[in-house]
């Protein structure tokens, strides 16, 4: 179960001036309000914060919106970014390095795949990567895909299980769905 | 009355003879600011001298007199550059004043806007990205990001206002041919406000650490340099940190004066002094933003002459 929440109408529901744009810490902290409203009222374990019709987004309201959720949001709870332009990417990608965190994106249509912003390491890409392209598996199944020891792959899905990059029950990694 | 004389080229160097002129802060006289023969103001010469006038009219004090300047070209685009508008509000201006709003000048991105609250930075960034994405990649030469990424700066210099000054502020933006430092078109972005500077903003969480070496130097270096911020946020610092990181990109050039010191990150085209402490105190903070363009062979498209502010003001740009 999934919830989607698309922020270009959470903007516009939270200010009183007319803009696609997520600017300033108190735009943001207004935006995350409404975020965790949502995400309080709803058993979906996972939530898409849809960017398809922000657009400019600021490093002080990425840090508002995205970090600062991430830092609340209880440990079962899973965000994904959805929608996101190459420079919202880019903003979300620098504020969320500096705090170690990390979340799952994906790009505007025609942008690619899903992918780490934050905090990462050229092993979690590549299990990350991986796991994508396989779908649902354990560190036995990505294990000789990647050419990796057991022990470091299973290190990777665990970090990125840590992060809740993905999925992970009794020793299995899954996607994070996305629909 | 104490007089000081506006210099007749008002950028961020000559601000600091204006901050000699007003003498120990806060004057004991009424001020009058002598613009009669200035030639050319900075987007920072503008906000700045708002800036003092309203650091006077809040602690009180009678409101300023401004003798605007004599030449009818300057004072012209002085009210294109929106300076007027909000000088009247704040000065008892002297000379003849443009009546009418005037068309902005083609140069002037941005005119004089007041920056008190999280909607005037959505109002200033909303309306600069059409005008500015023209100026940053075709006649800057910047990649095609940059518009997003100028306002990104833009937006995180005017929300240090909002967040840290405890007062409103100004900005401006203005694109030229500055000949003289750089032999280029730059697009230099100015954000002064009368807030409490960053000595003070920043003396509960740092001060301690610095003992004696305390002061308006150190407090810049530690937001600059260091990143550091008034809050204890581990997401906090991020605002400075980023525009640092585009105008390495840019070869650009950030300076914030506040109290009496001023600190630069100084590219190699310039030859400023990155840190200069013991300056005249000016009230509050200004910072400038200086974005080059990135080729260094002059391009017909980029080397028009905006519009001027006086028979001889251009050539000392």
């Amino acid at each position: 179960m999934i919830l989607t929440i698309r922020l270009g109408e959470v903007l516009r529901e939270t200010l009183t001036v007319r803009s696609r744009d997520l600017l300033t810490r108190p735009t943001g902290a207004a935006v995350r309000s409404s975020i965790e409203e949502a995400i309080a009222a709803t058993p979906c374990p996972t939530t898409l914060l849809d960017f398809e019709a922000v657009g400019l987004i600021d490093f002080s309201c990425a840090d508002e919106v995205v970090a600062k959720l991430l830092r609340r949001t209880e440990a079962d709870q899973y965000v994904v970014l959805l929608g996101l332009d190459d420079t919202q990417a880019e903003a979300i990608d620098h504020v969320l390095a500096r705090q170690d965190l990390a979340v799952a994106a994906l790009p505007r249509s025609g942008g690619g795949g899903c992918r780490v912003l934050g905090r990462t390491t050229p092993d979690l890409i590549q299990a990350f990567d991986a796991l994508h392209a396989l779908g649902e598996g354990n560190a036995e199944r990505l294990a000789p895909r990647l050419g990796w020891t057991l022990e470091r792959t299973a290190d990777a899905l665990h970090t990125l299980a840590l992060h809740r990059l993905v999925l992970a029950a009794a020793g299995t990694y899954a996607p994070l769905p996305l629909q | 009355m104490r007089v000081v004389t506006v210099p007749h080229y008002l950028d961020d160097k000559a601000l600091d003879a204006v901050a000699g002129g007003l003498g120990p802060w806060p004057p004991e006289e009424r001020v009058l600011f002598d613009a009669r023969a200035t030639r050319w103001a900075s987007p920072y010469g503008f906000t700045a001298l708002l800036t003092a006038a309203q650091a006077l009219r809040e602690l009180g004090l009678e409101a300023p007199r401004l003798a605007v300047p004599e030449d009818d070209e300057v004072r012209s685009y002085w009210g294109k550059a929106g300076f007027f508008r909000h000088a009247r509000e704040l000065f008892e201006l002297h000379g003849r004043v443009p009546r009418r709003p005037p068309a902005e000048a083609s140069d002037v991105l941005l005119p004089v806007t007041p920056v008190r609250a999280s909607e005037d930075v959505h109002a200033v960034v909303g309306g600069i990205q059409e005008h500015a994405a023209r100026i940053l990649t075709s006649e800057l030469g910047l990649e095609t990001a940059a518009t997003m990424r100028f306002s990104m700066a833009l937006s995180e210099a005017c929300q240090n206002v909002v967040e840290h000054a405890g007062t409103g502020g100004w900005v401006a933006v203005h694109s030229f041919n500055w000949r003289v430092r750089l032999g280029r078109r730059v697009v230099v972005i100015a954000v002064s406000d009368a807030g409490v500077g960053f000595r003070q903003s920043l003396e509960a969480a740092e001060a301690r650490k610095h003992g004696d070496r305390w002061g308006d130097a150190t407090a810049l270096e530690a937001a600059l340099i260091h990143n550091v911020s008034r809050f204890r946020d581990p997401g906090r610092g991020q605002g400075l940190a980023a525009i640092k990181r585009y105008l390495d990109m840019w070869k650009g050039k950030i300076s914030i004066r506040s109290g009496t010191a001023r600190l630069a990150i100084v590219p190699a085209w310039d030859d400023d002094t990155p840190l200069e402490d013991g300056l005249p105190y000016f009230p509050g903070a200004q910072v400038q933003i200086v974005i080059p363009e990135q080729e260094r062979e002059k391009r017909e498209q980029g080397t028009g002459e905006g519009e001027g502010q006086g028979r001889g003001g251009r050539g000392n740009r």
